[in-house]
């Protein structure tokens, strides 16, 4: 297990650094000077011109500068915004929790609805239930994000007025930060209109977070239903029948375990489409996450903030997709048989 | 040998006979097919049908809604937008910039990744690996940041998202196809050919190929969902096709001003891409199922 | 009074070319405490026909039996959940594919403690542990060396040999009175083989278990069985004692079966032809009407277009209009 994981930590590194290299090349293709690019400080004194040159070696050659370059951002130096006029890092670390706590919400309630609903639609042996069920899904899978975001919020946010439609939380409440997670602020601070901030932040992720969930929720829907089916058909499931176990226990102990291995590895591949349509979704709903943040960083042509943007995304990507891959081993045993083999 | 047959033979029907067969079996897929059909030839032939211009401003109608409503007329079917334009016309012209520019940058990234695919899948050791490990940083980037990156690079247009869909798609497939040949490559039939005194070339086309296709056509059908998705999305976040262009997911971020007014200006152009989309969508699933019973 | 007793059972299955008759009036007795042998080639029903017994089949077969009877209660008219609860009890079933029958992502010990029925002599706190226990005696009862490892081994590092070994001691855990054995030794080496019938039979013999053998071999078959059933297609060809059927087979399709057994102790030609049916089995779309064995008989005339009863003669059984037995038709002029 452990030179498992150790191997593990040698993808992340070596995939990180390619990481950084493509942002290291594209950042000399920005139609930007190259200092200004790489510090985002546009009129730099002659200190701070000699500070770049020497941060960024780009007096050396290619692979030096390539080097001087990792270690810069590794270190967390990713210059300053030229909008804000703030380091990049700092801005970085306001906007990340918002996002996690987006996506959050979003995954559990596409994890929680989908997969009884998969389990439903595998098991069920009315055809037009299990029609009604992939006609939907097909459809959410179909749907342009940002479509849906604007009809939901034209819908329950105008017409009928039941939900806000930007932001985080209402401006009139001041909750002092902490955690970065809104909804876990508004339980940790102790005032007045506590619980009343709460509810309203509450109603501000219901539908960023119900329109992120449309596309996992159909795959995860998809993927349990194909894998349900596949291990109600195996000899295993016909030998606990035989046993004497009851439906119920068969389903929830032996059927189910098994379903959501291969949905914890699809979950891992959709992580990328998933954080495209996170983007989406922070710009139509002006949630003050990373993808709002990135967006606008593209429209000023802050290019600090293009690089350090997706340098985040991609590494949490990276770091997800990685963890995934060592859960799904740990939690399916069968997984760890060609381990034996390969290590 | 004059032998009565005992029992009558079933004519067995030829691979892709049958694929077609189990594929026309259900109406939805079918129904889907049609649709791509009909918005190949709207990409190839829009321009021609189209009863407007897509610049023309009918200033005796700005914002009229569609045709079935009170206030509508025909002879703008699906209503104009702020500029008096007609909707119906600009969704015929911009078929060949969402599902026309789609399918080219697909069928760009199926060619460059199905021959990138199958040589690194022949390829063994140390070579195989640093490619993977290329391709999973590739993967790890969204498609939407890729074309943030290429848009930071190039500045927005169409011609760009061109690039950044294509450099974003590219190693999906890359990377299907790599792992196909791979997996082809430890079976044991490739083995019996191979004792059989076939070199590498004719192992890969003749052995390995034919049980791949399947994988690009299955890929082939998601990265074209993808691809229009992304186009619509970028053309939305005005980093892809700019303002006057009749791109639908441009149209979508033209009519937001009007949207609380006229909301026919935002939801006819998104019904626009979820019917495209669902079209190819549904081809897909139809094909997978149809494909399914040969790879088990 | 037999402890199973089947009348007339057929299934259909729904096959693309249309419903299709996958077992035809099948007709099974089995007593208390033999050891009851069911032959057949594959494709033939036998797996079938032990789902069919147990209720574990899929819910898109349609099942109809004149009678189906568990130790004198009728198993058709039970709902679904009683009827597998008292299976459960009473029978257990041995798969083909020992390590498919198990759970792979448990280890073969959490189920075999599934299998365990809850016994309320232990107080609640020694429970677990008691159970565990037992396990692994049941475990060193089938013949495995080292319990405890092989109880907390998942089913893939298992060979399969001990992964049957286990499985029947997952049937014996229930202590049940008919044990169903589909080929239990499918892909096992023949030392492995011996020892898993040598174990059947032995707990056929001290633990009075009845045991309903599966499998496509005659000769096996005949080594351990008191009866046997052979079944061709889908039909019930004939059935009696072992040692009767072997020496004077009443059905052309038996004694077709026991001209095929290949025979060393006379000196053969070289590249003779072994002697065998003419065609070969047919698929479930084109089944022939009446007696399946029809077109392949020897034997077969123009009646065997109609399907023949299950006619009796003393505790032989057999299904053909014109079956081989010299005695009969002595009797049939003595009375």
């Amino acid at each position: 297990m452990g030179r498992y994981l150790l191997r593990r930590l040698n993808l992340f590194i070596a995939t990180s650094l390619v990481l950084i290299a493509i942002l290291f090349f594209a950042t000399r293709l920005f139609p930007a000077e190259l200092n200004y690019a790489l510090s985002g400080i546009a009129l730099p004194t002659s200190e701070q011109q000699l500070q770049i040159q020497h941060d960024f070696a780009l007096d050396k050659s290619t692979l030096r500068q390539f080097f001087a370059y990792s270690a810069e951002r590794l270190s967390g130096n990713f210059g300053i915004s030229v909008t804000s006029q703030r380091p990049v890092s700092g801005e970085l670390l306001g906007v990340l929790p918002a996002s996690f706590e987006l996506a959050f919400v979003a995954g559990l309630l596409a994890l929680i609805v989908g997969v009884p609903l998969g389990v439903i639609s595998a098991l069920s042996r009315s055809k037009s239930l299990q029609k009604l069920i992939m006609a939907v899904t097909l459809t959410g899978y179909s749907i342009p994000v940002f479509w849906l975001g604007l009809l939901l919020s034209l819908w329950f946010g105008v017409q009928l007025g039941w939900l806000p439609i930007s932001g985080q939380i209402n401006l009139l409440y001041q909750i002092p930060k902490v955690t970065g997670f809104m909804l876990l602020d508004t339980l940790l601070f102790d005032g007045t209109y506590k619980w009343a901030a709460f509810i309203d932040a509450l109603q501000h992720i219901i539908m960023p977070a119900c329109t992120l969930a449309v596309l996992p929720f159909t795959v995860v829907v998809r993927i349990t239903r194909t894998a349900m089916i596949s291990v109600m058909n195996q000899t295993y499931i016909r030998a606990a029948e035989a046993r004497g176990l009851s439906n119920t226990s068969i389903i929830l102990k032996h059927a189910l375990p098994n379903a959501l291995i291969p949905l914890l590895k699809h979950l891992g591949l959709m992580l990328g489409p998933f954080a495209s349509y996170a983007i989406v979704v922070e710009v139509i709903f002006s949630w003050p996450g990373i993808g709002a943040w990135l967006v606008s960083g593209i429209y000023q042509r802050d290019y600090t903030v293009i690089q350090g943007g997706i340098f985040a995304v991609a590494l949490v990507i990276i770091f997800f997709s990685i963890l995934i891959e060592v859960l799904y081993t740990a939690a399916n045993p069968v997984s760890r048989k060609d381990m034996y083999g390969t290590n | 040998m004059g032998r009565t047959k005992l029992y009558l033979d079933d004519d067995i029907p030829s691979h892709g006979k049958r694929i077609w067969r189990l594929f026309a079996a259900k109406p939805q897929a079918l129904a889907g097919l049609w649709g791509v059909v009909l918005l190949l030839l709207l990409a190839m032939f829009g321009d021609y049908i189209a009863p407007y211009a897509a610049e023309y401003q009918d200033q005796a109608a700005l914002l009229m809604p569609p045709s079935w409503s009170n206030q509508g007329d025909v002879s703008h079917f699906l209503g104009t937008d702020d500029l008096g334009r007609d909707i119906f016309s600009r969704l015929l012209h911009g078929a060949q910039y969402t599902f026309g520019v789609a399918f080219s940058v697909v069928l760009t990234a199926l060619i460059v990744g199905v021959v990138i695919g199958s040589i690194s899948g022949m390829m063994r050791g140390l070579k195989s690996s640093i490619l993977g490990h290329l391709l999973d940083a590739l993967l790890s980037i969204p498609s939407l940041l890729m074309a943030i990156l290429v848009v930071a690079v190039t500045g927005p247009g169409l011609e760009n998202v061109f690039w950044a869909v294509g450099i974003s798609l590219t190693p999906q497939f890359v990377r299907s196809i790599h792992q196909t040949v791979h997996d082809e490559l430890q079976k044991e039939y490739v083995t019996a050919a191979s004792l059989d005194g076939a070199n590498a070339l004719q192992i890969f086309w003749y052995v390995i190929m034919p049980n791949v296709w399947e994988t690009v056509i299955i890929q082939t059908t998601l990265a074209m969902s993808a691809a229009i998705l992304d186009i619509a999305a970028l053309g939305f976040l005005n980093l892809g096709a700019q303002a006057p262009m009749p791109e639908w997911g441009a149209m979508v971020l033209q009519g937001l001003d009007n949207f609380l007014t006229s909301p026919w200006t935002v939801t006819i152009p998104g019904v626009a891409i979820l019917l495209s989309v669902l079209s190819v969508n549904l081809v897909g699933d139809g094909l997978r199922s149809a494909l399914a019973p040969m790879r088990n | 009074m037999p402890l199973l007793d089947v009348r007339n059972l057929t299934i259909e299955l729904d096959t693309p070319q249309g419903p299709a008759k996958a077992l035809e009036r099948v007709s099974l007795t089995i007593n208390a405490g033999e050891m009851h042998g069911l032959i057949g080639e594959s494709g033939s029903g036998r797996s079938l026909l032990a789902r069919a017994i147990l209720g574990i089949h899929d819910p898109s077969w349609k099942i109809t039996a004149d009678r189906l009877m568990w130790d004198g209660k009728n198993l058709m008219d039970m709902p679904r959940q009683e009827r597998r609860s008292l299976m459960g009890d009473e029978i257990s079933m041995i798969f083909q594919d020992p390590s498919g029958s198990f759970n792979p992502t448990y280890t073969v010990g959490h189920q075999l403690l599934e299998a365990i029925p809850k016994g309320n002599k232990w107080t609640f706190w020694r429970h677990t542990r008691e159970k565990k226990l037992l396990a692994q005696k049941w475990l060193h009862k089938v013949g495995i060396k080292n319990p405890r490892k092989v109880f907390y081994s998942y089913p893939w590092e298992l060979s399969e040999g001990e992964c049957q070994k286990v499985m029947i001691a997952m049937a014996l855990a229930k202590q049940p009175r008919l044990l169903i054995a589909d080929e239990p030794t499918a892909s096992m080496e023949p030392s492995t083989q011996a020892q898993i019938y040598r174990l059947l039979t032995q707990l056929n013999q001290l633990q009075n278990v009845t045991v309903l053998l599966i499998s496509h071999e005659l000769d096996t078959l005949s080594n351990w069985c008191n009866r046997m059933t052979v079944l061709y297609c889908g039909q019930v060809m004939e059935s009696g004692p072992t040692a009767e059927l072997m020496s004077q087979p009443n059905h052309p399709y038996t004694k077709a079966l026991l001209d095929n057994m290949p025979d060393y102790s006379t000196n053969v030609r070289h590249k003779k032809l072994m002697p065998t049916l003419p065609g070969s089995v047919p698929a479930l779309r084109h089944l022939p009407i009446g007696c399946r064995l029809g077109p392949r008989c020897p034997e077969a005339r123009r009646q065997c277009v109609k399907q023949p009863m299950l006619s009796h003669y003393k505790d032989r059984y057999f299904a053909c209009h014109f079956p081989y037995q010299d005695e009969v038709d002595d009797d049939d002029t003595l009375t």
